[in-house]
Parts: structure tokens; sequence; C-alpha cells
């Protein structure tokens, strides 16, 4: 009978009950043929892997990945706190070592959800991955954590959280940003001022395939990782790569993720995009359990799968070969200070848009970090979402010395006192401290 | 009159039940060299006290084809498997004449690599050779679409005394399952035809005319007719009978636990709400899992005849058998001495006991009392911790709503019944342990009988139905049909449900008062470029396990 070398627990959790709408292409069946499969290939009958109920995120711990506006309550639903709960309880039975490896198959997704949420953008609300994350360092006290994220958008939800977080090393392996949502992820993007170089973005050609993204991890994604040192390594496991994505452009295959995912050895991942569900899901999600039970995967593979018909062009494997050799020189060696926003005396200023595609709403951020030479610095964050007065956000990060706490707290006391602001959030990590304040 | 005879791994009970109540009991040592010898025994027992009256119905549950696949007792089966991508197929490979055919079924029964029947003839061909009698065809999804079983069935058909296909079993997806039962349904297809032929001689030989039914792991009965043809069904892998039982003496509406106390176990089983537990995926038989519908149970190795040990200052019981009682003449001390000594129990030689317990308990520097104190409430400390693990488990169970998830029942048992040889001796023990109310039956020694002897049919169906692709099956019984692309869950469900009692008709069960229920039911959109393009419904149902309520209420004050 067939045995698992590396046990594996998967949170599966369909939301059968939930949908964007009708024909949305986040909606009830997205994962229902994935489940066919599993179920017809016995997955839950090998030894060693195991199947288990999502447990339901808390708002206090949304709250320690994002502000929301004007609330938790308001902006989600319990089917956003049940696919963060998965990801959490994925975390939970790796560190309480229930399994070695687990897999969130869940819905939905959160990748493109930023760190100021008003609403549903890229069909992401709350950013399930970056819930896990805090949950494993508020609850295990996990320091340093790589995400990798394979998913073929660039994650700009999971980019924002930790822009300036030296702590989280964030690879987004995605199609280039010139030819597909969210226009975003060019290798110049490498996080704040004192978190550069922490955040690599590796950009490919619409086509590239099973040879080009495997060259791609090898050659930069494993060593930026080596170098890093994490404790943990999260795969942000978007499938949307796939080769018969609807919404993409890529050449990826069943096999080819599976044998990412076994170099990868992620210790966690977390299902994101990918709306193939009858031709691609199915396989890859088989291929991803499998290579991390450290399973046979080489009779994986999809009924359409034609190697002819996948095949990387010539230049596209040229490109990709070049990129990477320059990536790998670049992302060494980052330039000191970030391509876009400006030093303003003790801080370092940003000014961003933000599209909610999804909900239609456009917010505008003026974000600044304090330019402390001792820690990663207080972030502070004005957003205004459409109309009215904004919202101010203040984030005092899990190491911060003393004087950004005080910093911290002084920021979001004259704010209140302003009058400038509609609502203002504190989060305080070192404090164990949330305030939440309607002006 | 109804007659139930129960084949224990220890005993054999018979219970006759007229609707004046119980109306006579016998029970043998089980023969386990020839299971049917201690049928033809108890029978020679119990038919007498029928007298006048006849009797309708023999209900029977045996072990016998679970004793051959443990035992090895089987015969070889040539097994085909068309499995396409995946798992790799030899994962699955039992016995010596497996092949993996080329072919290939998607999720939604659509063909996307052809069968390769050349390979299917030249397997046939090497099965003929090698002296194979008996097949099983299975296909991975062929509850979407069993053309290739069909096609693989006809292959083997003019050589074979007897095929299996796979989707004929159960409705439900699990490929490896799918594969085991079908083997082994084929490996002891002779053995239980044999057993079958010996029952209805026995029968004619003691004047039985009335219907012959095999219990099943479900708890529910199949005619002995059926049996020939799906013997698998027979495998009791759980405590089905004494399940049954505790429905038919009593009155269950709550959530609850059932012990069943024997010689070297105790089986648990759950209620919720009033019905037994059936395990979602299917009885593991011999380490390998199945599609077989079986009870939801533990099984432990504590019995009546379970050895005492003491390693290390602490009490052990069980799940070693070194022998029965010393009470019975055996030579070293076991929980039934233990109940003996503590005077919960008076079985056989007292002194026996009591001299086992001291002399064991001299070894260990204590006294004889203290240690059958120790060993009785380590027996039922065992117990407890197993049903907390089963009841978490059960409400561990995954599931795929978010009103099922945030809403959804939980398992939280009221009760506790115990039966068993044991039972009553062990009551106040168990309700030390027990924060629930600890209950046993009048009729604890043969209510497994008794469950036997009242059990209903049970069937379960699984509908599956691709409005895109026009189609409808219910694979279990034997149906496919063409369906507009209006049809809808409503529909579905009264097909389903239809073609049950249709089935049951075929069947010449007649059971007006069945319990037919559907169990779920869901319709998912097909969308494809924003537009809806089909259905995608599945609906399952079943008749529950039950027992005759005519009788039952004669039984019934026996709790």
């Amino acid at each position: 009978m067939l045995r698992a070398s590396s046990p594996l627990g998967v949170v599966f959790f369909p939301a059968y009950d939930w949908a964007i709408s009708p024909t949305h292409p986040e909606r009830q069946e997205r994962l229902l043929y994935t489940q066919d499969q599993l179920r017809e290939e016995g997955l839950f009958d090998i030894e060693g892997i195991r199947e288990y109920k999502p447990d339901v995120a808390r708002v206090s711990d949304v709250d320690l990945a994002h502000f929301c506006f004007p609330d938790v309550e308001q902006v989600v639903t319990s089917s956003h706190l049940i696919s963060a709960g998965g990801a959490m309880r994925a975390a939970r039975l790796v560190m309480e070592h229930e399994a070695k490896r687990a897999f969130a198959l869940v819905r939905p997704p959160g990748h493109h959800a930023m760190k100021v949420v008003h609403g549903t953008r890229g069909f992401c609300t709350i950013n399930i991955e970056a819930v896990m994350v805090e949950y494993l360092r508020e609850r295990y006290g996990v320091r340093r954590i790589a995400i990798v994220d394979t998913d073929c958008h660039h994650g700009d939800g999971t980019q924002d959280i930790y822009w300036h977080d030296p702590d989280v090393l964030f690879i987004s392996i995605h199609q280039d940003g010139r030819t597909i949502y969210p226009g975003s992820g060019f290798p110049y993007e490498l996080g704040g001022p004192t978190a550069i170089g922490t955040t690599c973005n590796i950009p490919l050609l619409p086509g590239t395939g099973d040879q080009g993204i495997l060259h791609m991890l090898d050659h930069v994604v494993m060593p930026l990782i080596e170098r890093f040192k994490p404790e943990i390594i999260i795969n942000s496991a978007g499938q949307d790569n796939h080769f018969s994505d609807p919404i993409t452009n890529m050449a990826f295959s069943a096999q080819g993720y599976a044998e990412l995912t076994r170099r990868l050895g992620a210790h966690i991942a977390v299902l994101e995009g990918g709306y193939s569900i009858q031709g691609a899901l199915p396989y890859v999600n088989l291929g991803i359990c499998l290579a991390m039970a450290g399973m046979d995967t080489s009779y994986v593979s999809e009924p359409s799968y034609d190697p002819e018909r996948v095949r990387q062009e010539q230049r596209i494997t040229d490109y990709t070969l070049s990129l990477a050799d320059q990536l790998l020189g670049y992302f060494m060696d980052p330039p000191p200070m970030p391509k876009h926003g400006r030093l303003e005396g003790e801080w370092f200023v940003r000014e961003k848009e933000i599209h909610y595609d999804t909900d239609g709403i456009s917010e505008r951020q003026l974000e600044k970090v304090f330019m402390c030479g001792e820690c990663s610095g207080t972030v502070v964050i004005e957003s205004r979402a459409d109309q009215g007065r904004p919202c101010l956000a203040v984030q005092i990060p899990l190491r911060a010395c003393p004087a950004c706490r005080e910093k911290g707290h002084e920021v979001f006391e004259m704010g209140q006192r302003s009058g400038n602001y509609r609502h203002a959030m504190l989060v305080d990590r070192p404090g164990k401290d949330v305030k939440r304040v309607l002006i | 009159m109804l007659l139930g005879i129960d084949v224990g791994g220890t005993h054999t009970d018979a219970v006759l039940v007229g609707t004046g109540g119980l109306r006579a009991w016998a029970k043998v040592k089980t023969n386990h060299a020839d299971l049917m010898e201690s049928i033809r025994e108890v029978l020679g027992r119990i038919v007498p006290e029928a007298g006048p009256d006849p009797i309708s119905r023999l209900n029977l549950s045996t072990t016998l084809s679970t004793n051959a696949i443990v035992e090895g007792l089987t015969e070889p089966v040539g097994i085909f498997v068309a499995s396409g991508p995946g798992v790799d197929p030899a994962a699955y490979a039992t016995g010596g004449h497996y092949r993996v055919i080329p072919g290939a079924t998607d999720h939604r029964g659509r063909v996307t690599a052809p069968l390769d029947e050349a390979a299917a003839r030249d397997h046939a061909k090497a099965c003929k050779a090698a002296g194979v009698s008996v097949y099983a065809c299975v296909g991975k999804f062929s509850p979407r679409n069993p053309e290739f079983e069909e096609a693989l069935r006809a292959v083997v058909h003019p050589q074979a005394d007897f095929v299996s296909c796979g989707h004929e079993f159960s409705g439900q997806l699990g490929f490896g399952r799918r594969i085991h039962t079908a083997a082994f349904n084929a490996s002891v297809w002779r053995t239980f035809n044999r057993f079958a032929d010996a029952v209805q001689r026995a029968a004619l030989r003691f004047g039985l005319s009335g219907h012959v039914n095999i219990l099943k792991a479900d708890g529910g009965t199949m005619p002995l007719s059926m049996s020939r043809t799906f013997p698998v069904e027979s495998i009791l892998s759980g405590p089905a009978a004494s399940v049954m039982g505790i429905i038919a003496v009593c009155d269950i509406k709550r959530d609850s636990v059932i012990l069943d106390i024997g010689g070297t176990t105790t089986d648990i089983a759950l209620f919720a709400d009033g019905a037994p537990l059936i395990e979602p995926e299917g009885a593991v038989i011999s380490g390998r899992p199945t599609l077989v519908r079986a009870l939801k149970s533990r099984s432990i190795g504590i019995g009546g005849d379970s050895a005492i040990t003491v390693l290390d200052g602490h009490v052990r019981v069980g799940p070693r058998r070194l022998g029965p009682a010393m009470a019975e003449g055996g030579s070293h001390p076991t929980l039934t001495d233990a109940l003996n000594v503590l005077g919960a129990a008076s079985l056989g030689d007292m002194a026996a006991s009591h001299r086992g317990l001291n002399e064991l308990a001299a070894l260990n520097g204590s006294d004889g009392a203290t240690l059958a104190q120790d060993a009785a409430l380590a027996a039922v400390t065992s117990i407890r911790a197993a049903v907390i693990d089963l009841t978490r488990a059960v409400n561990d169970r995954p599931v795929y709503t978010i009103y099922e998830l945030l809403e959804g029942k939980r398992l939280t048992p009221a009760q506790v019944y115990v039966m068993g040889g044991p039972a009553k001796a062990m009551q106040e023990l168990l309700a030390e342990v027990f924060p629930e109310d600890v209950i046993v039956p009048g009729s604890y020694a043969v209510a497994n009988a008794i469950g036997a002897a009242l059990s209903r049919p049970t069937l379960s169906a699984e509908l599956f139905a691709d409005t895109q692709q026009g189609r409808m099956l219910i694979p279990g019984l034997d149906v496919e049909e063409a369906v507009p692309p209006s049809y809808n869950l409503d529909e579905a469900r009264a097909d389903a449900s239809g073609y049950l009692r249709q089935y049951l008709e075929h069947l010449r069960i007649a059971d007006p008062d069945a319990m037919l229920e559907i169990v779920e039911s869901q319709s998912f959109n097909m969308v494809e470029d924003d537009a809806l393009v089909g259905r995608s419904i599945r609906v399952k149902c079943q008749i529950r396990p039950g027992v005759l309520p005519g009788y039952r209420k004669a039984v019934h004050r026996l709790c």
C-alpha cells in the first residue's frame, strides 16, 4: 500500500456555498473537480496523508495582518475568515508536528489583498497567507519566513504587507506585469528602505513553460532562500500559470508544478489563483499533494497535455537564461534605496494609487516609514478611498526599538487630535495592542 | 416468527422472535473450522421451539467471508484495471494476476484515451493459461462512465466463472477502494456460494420455507440470492448485529454510544439522533480500504478473556488473550476473573479466580482485591478513552460548506448502551468513568442475535448527472439515461429515490415501510466563458439500517 515519506496534512475547504457571483471565476464549483480527482485517486487512503477541517480566523488574527476600514466586520465575511483559518490550521499542523508539511487547499484566495483593505481586489479581500504568517509569529515565535509566490499574477498584496519587513523574504514569479494584471512586480520593486532586497520580483514572458520556471527556481529563487535562511518556507501556490488557464498566458504543466513543489521544499502551501478548474486544477493539486508527501508524481498528467503544444520557444528560453543571470546579481547586491519615493526629514515617503477592481474602489495612499537606524521603523499610512476624510493606520513592527514605539503612539495620538482623519487604527506588535478609533 | 443467527468469534447465538416477543434463544460455541456446523447445531436447538408457528425469515450474520480473507483461504483473481493518469496504479496491485490496461476516463466521465482491448485480451489469455477463473474489472472514474468496465467484462466473460465490475459496488469515488472491493468479491465468490448452497440445504432440512437473508456490515440485510453475486458485502467489519440489537430492544433517540463487550474485544459504535453512524468512506478489510458500507466503529482489545498483566507496577488488561478465564479452566487471570473477585460477576469456578488474582498480586507486592480493582479500572478507562477518540474523530470530520462548518451538528453522546456477556457485570464500573447514563438492556447477552433477526434490508445509491453531456447515471443500480439540458436537482432527487425503490421491488424485497432518505444532494453550475453550460448534480440516497416495527414493540419491553 501507498505510504507518504513526508507526512502531509491537507486542509481542504472548497466553500461550496460561497461565490463572488454565479458565473464569476471564483465560484462554488472551482474546487469540485479537484475534490473528485483527489477522492478517486484515494489521496486520503495513503498512509501519512490526512484531511483536516479549517480553523476559523478571528478578527484579532486579521488585525495583525491588515488595516481594515471601516472595520473587519464590515469588510470581511465568514468565507474569508474560514479561508484564512484554513491557512492557520495548515501552520498549526506543521508547528505542532502533526504533519511534516501542510497544504491549505482553500478558497477564497488572498494574495492581492493589500495592507490597507477597503474591500475586495483581484478576487481577494484579506491576505490569508499574511494572516497565517502573523499567526506563526504571534503564537509560535517564528521570525524569518520566506514566501515564494508561484501564482501567475504578481502577489502585489503580499508584497505590500511585507514591503517594510526585513524578516520576510517575498519572492514572486509571475507573468510580466506589462502583459497581465495587476501590472506590477518589476525587478526594481525591492522593498522599502529598511527592508531593501527582501522583496524580489521575477517577471516572465508569456509562453514560459516548465523549463523556464524551473530554471528561475534553481538559479534565482533557491540561492536567495539559501542566503536568507528562513525558518519556514511558504509556497503561495497559484495554479493559473497552467497552459490551459482561461485568463493567463503561461505554459506550465502539472508535471512542472509537481517538480517545482518538490524542489522548493516548502513547509506550507496555500492555494491562490487558478481557474482552469476541469483541465488543470485536479491534476496540479494532485501533483502538489503527492510531491509534498514525498511521493512519485511521474504518472500525474493532464488529459490535454501535449509536449509539442507546450514546448517553450527558443527565444523565451534564451531570454529566461539571460534574465536569470541579471536578476540574481541584482537581488544579491541591490541598490541602497527604493526607486520610488523620497526622503522627508526622518521619514521616507511614498505615494500610491490602488484600484479595487472587484469592488470598484479607488484608493490613494501616502505611506511613510521612520528611518530608524536600530529597527525596521514605524510605518504610517494615510489612506483615502473615493471621498471624505482619510483613514490613519500606524504599525509598530514586531522588533521595534523603544524610540519607534514611542514615535508610533505619538503619531497616533496627534492624528486623533488633529481631526484630519475619519478612522484611525494603531497596531503595536511588541505591546500586543490594537487600538481602533472612529473620529 | 423471525429467526436470527449471529455467528460471533466465540459463540453462535440464535433467537426466535414473534409478535409476542422473544420466544426462545440458544447459544453454542463457534466452530471456527466449520462455521456451517455451528449454524446447524444452533438450528437444531432453536427450530423445534417454534412449534407450529411458521418461520417467515432467517437472517444470518456470518464471518465466513472475513475469515476467508484474513486467513488467506481465497482464490486467485485476474484483475484488469484501466487507470489513466494519476497515482501509479502499481500501488494497488494485489495477487499475481494484476494488469494495467491502457485507457483513461476523466472526472466528468469523458474518455480521454481509448481502452486497449488487445492488451486486455493478452492478459485474459495469460490468466486462462494460469488457471484463473474469477475476475475483477475496474476503471478509474467508472461510476462516471462504466464503459471500460463493461468492455473488459466482455473480454473475460467467455472464460470466467465469475466477473466483478467495480462500478456495481458503489457510485462513490475511490479507485483503489474499487479495486480492492472488486478483487475481494471475486476472491471469495466460490467459497461463499458453497456456503450459501449449504445454508439452503440446511434451511430445507429444518423445514424453513421463508426468506433467507445475510446481514451486512452496515447493519442491514440483503437476500441470499443477492449475496451470491456480492459476497464481499457480507463482511462484518464492525458490530453490526449488536448495533441492530440495541435498536431493536431500546428506543434510541439521542446521541449514544454502543459498547459490545465480547471475549477478546470491545466494539464501539455511535448513534447520532437515533441512527447509527456509517463509515463515510467504507470498511477496511485486511488492511485494504474498500467501498463496502459499514457502521462506523472501533474495536479495542479488551474483553472478558483478556489477560491481566502487570509491568513495573502498571496494570493492563489485554490486548492479549492467554486462554480462557481461570474460572473456566484457564491458567492466566483475565478480566472475567477480576470481575468474579470484585463480586460483580459469579462465573464458573470462583475459587480459581481468587487464587489466580492472589498469585499474580503476590508476585507484584499487592493483594488480589486491589489488583482486581486496578484491572477493572484499567479496562473501563481504556474503553472510555477509545470512545472519546472516536467521538472526536467524528466531530473533526471535514465538511465543505460554510454553513456546515459554522452551524453543523456536533455529536454529544448522552447515553451508553452496553451488551455482550460481561455487560451486566461491568455496568457499575463503566458508570464510574462515563458521565453519560450507562444502560444495559435486559437481553444484553443475545441482543446481537435479536438484532440479526429484526434487521431490515439496506441499500444505497449515488446518482451523478452531467447535463452538458446529457447523461444521468446510478451505477450501483445499473441505470444510465439521457437527460435534457433542463434536468435539475429536484428531478434528480426524485429519480434517485424512485430507482432505489424500483430496485427493492426487483429484488422481491417487500418492505413498504423502508426508511428511504436522501443523504446528500448538490447541484453545481458549470460555467465556460462566463456562460452557464450545464449542471453537475450529485445525489446520494439510502435505505438506512432499522428493525421491523411490528416485532420491535414486542422486544422493546426488554430494555
